[in-house]
């Protein structure tokens, strides 16, 4: 059975099926900077085109391979409650993925990764890993905490993802490698989501909840 | 049969419903956490609907002795509300449909609360004017069919059931007050003290920002002691304002359309007072039971029989819209 995957951590919307034969099948929207992110109005969308392309219907689908964050809360909600209704009209197999892990899975090569992700407000979301193994799990941080927390890795750990941009020079003077800005190593892709949801155990559908790594604004409207 | 989600606010619901309007299940679940804090927070309401809407989507279904398998047709509040509360539920109604290739009907929370009056077993029939009145909105409407309403007035400012939640918060009655500022309005005299009813306001809009403050200028003149001492006096004639205000604006509305026939919905209508001023009309009065009167998924569903639904897949790129 195919493993459909999908994450919306990131204004980017990230959608893919990996099929038994291991066959993979990807499609993205990537809003330009600064622009409001598609995930309401194309993951679904995205999610029939893999569907269509693969030649899988709904019947071909045994599990889904969910992103939970940290990322955007309310692009995390879209893609959870979107992951959660279709394992509840299909009765699919759920697995939550780390936004973090897939984005460090997505980098080739062997050695530490630093995954890192734009938390507005200034902050960055950073987890690391050494192959399988976490080294930092999920947190959300402030520049200067970022740099000392990297400083930590490795020597020469590569550090990617949209937050890796931002925060290059912070991150290169604590030692850190950053590719260029363009490089598609530092876009959260659905391959990777695919594969460790493939891996990964299932959850019971009301425990797929966003890693939000933040206490919510306790402001009343 | 039609399975509908609501999320505009801080209420979690859902409810299955027969295309003739029979409530067969209809499902609530209220998130009490917003009270500590003295108001909805909508990031906190954002977070429970994502935990909570499954199982109450299972639970309606469950009730209604159904299944996904019996479900024709999926409505959703679309908007107005909270954005992000309303996108859990536009997410969540989507896939469920996408999934198993059923329409959509994608509905504005406003024409639901018109709609609850459409329901078995005693619907109201078009033509009526009907005011809907919560902690969120506060208009007048015209209603001359099933599918949609006219507004004639609506809140330049506060919505009715946020002025009652605001006077409790003065009074010292915490959040949501606005029952225990009726409760404590009970045995007081309600023209002890004149307080405002936007009477310089032309025409059917509402206003109650001034009704608030000068309930504060009143609370302070008097001083701790005796405000609290006249806590009942206070809290009946603040509510009279409310209320006359409110009904001021449908006697005027009765005087222009010439129709006799007045329904009114949200969570206001459960007031007594306002119960007894619209009976005393003399029109033809409908007030749905008061589970269909605040936010529910029922009235979701009786509005979505007449909206015309979005076949599959012609809803996938739906999003939610936070304003009128
Ligand atoms: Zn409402």
């Amino acid at each position: 059975m195919a493993v459909l995957g999908f994450d919306t951590a990131t204004p980017s919307t990230a959608v893919g099926l990996l099929r038994d034969d291991g066959t993979a099948f990807e499609r993205r929207d990537d809003p330009p900077a600064g622009a409001r992110p598609n995930h309401a109005s194309r993951l679904l969308a995205l999610v029939e085109e893999v569907l269509a392309e693969a030649g899988t219907g709904w019947d071909g689908v045994g599990r889904l391979a969910v992103g939970v964050g940290p990322g955007g809360f309310t692009g995390l909600r879209i893609g959870i409650a979107t992951g959660r209704a279709l394992a509840q009209a299909r009765g699919l197999e759920v697995v939550g993925v780390s936004s973090l892990r897939a984005l460090a899975c997505g980098a080739p090569g062997e050695g530490v990764v630093a995954a890192v992700l734009d938390a507005r407000r200034g902050e960055a979301f950073l987890a690391a890993y050494g192959g399988p193994e976490t080294i930092v799990a999920p947190v959300a941080l402030s520049p200067h905490d970022l740099a000392a927390a990297v400083a930590g890795l490795a020597p020469g750990v590569r550090a990617v993802g949209d937050g890796a941009v931002r925060f290059r020079e912070q991150l290169e003077r604590a030692g850190a490698a950053v590719p260029a800005d363009g490089d598609p190593v530092h876009r959260l892709g659905a391959g990777p989501v695919c594969r460790l949801g493939a891996a990964g155990s299932p959850t019971a559908r009301d425990s797929l909840v966003p890693d939000y790594c933040r206490a919510p604004d306790a402001r009343p409207r | 049969m039609i399975l509908a989600l609501e999320t505009s606010c801080d209420d979690t619901c859902a409810a299955v419903v027969t295309p003739a309007g029979v409530i067969l299940a209809d499902v609530v679940s209220s998130q009490g956490i917003h009270d500590r804090y003295g108001g909805v927070v909508p990031e906190i309401a954002s977070r429970h609907h994502l935990e909570l809407v499954n199982a109450v989507i299972d639970d309606a279904l469950a009730t209604a002795g159904a299944r996904l398998d019996d479900v024709d047709l999926v409505a959703l509040t679309q908007g107005p509300g909270l954005v992000g509360a309303l996108l859990v539920g536009v997410a969540t109604g989507k896939a469920l449909a996408a999934a198993r290739g059923l329409p959509l009907a994608p509905v504005d929370h406003l024409q639901g609360h018109v709609a609850a009056n459409f329901l078995e077993p005693a619907p109201f029939e078009p033509p009526f004017l009907c005011l809907i009145a919560s902690g969120g909105h506060t208009l007048l409407t015209r209603v001359a069919d099933h599918a949609g309403y006219e507004t004639l007035g609506r809140t330049l400012d506060d919505a009715a059931g946020e002025a009652f939640d605001k006077g409790a918060r003065l009074l010292g009655l915490g959040y949501p007050g606005g029952p225990a500022l009726s409760r404590l309005a009970a045995t007081g005299d309600p023209h002890a003290f004149a307080f405002p009813t936007a009477a310089r306001v032309a025409g059917l809009d509402f206003s109650f920002a001034g009704l608030k403050t000068a309930l504060l200028y009143k609370v302070r003149a008097l001083g701790e002691e005796q405000a609290a001492r006249r806590s009942t006096d206070l809290a009946a004639s603040y509510e009279h304002a409310i209320v006359e205000a409110l009904m001021a604006r449908v006697e005027r509305a009765v005087d222009q359309t010439g129709l006799d026939r007045v329904a009114i919905g949200g969570g206001v209508a459960a007031n007594r007072r306002l119960r007894e001023r619209i009976a005393g009309l003399g029109v033809a009065v409908h007030v749905p039971a008061p589970e269909l009167c605040t936010d529910n998924a029922a009235m979701i569903a009786s509005a979505a029989r007449w909206v015309t639904p979005l076949a599959f897949p012609d809803y996938l790129a739906l999003d939610a819209y936070a304003s009128a």
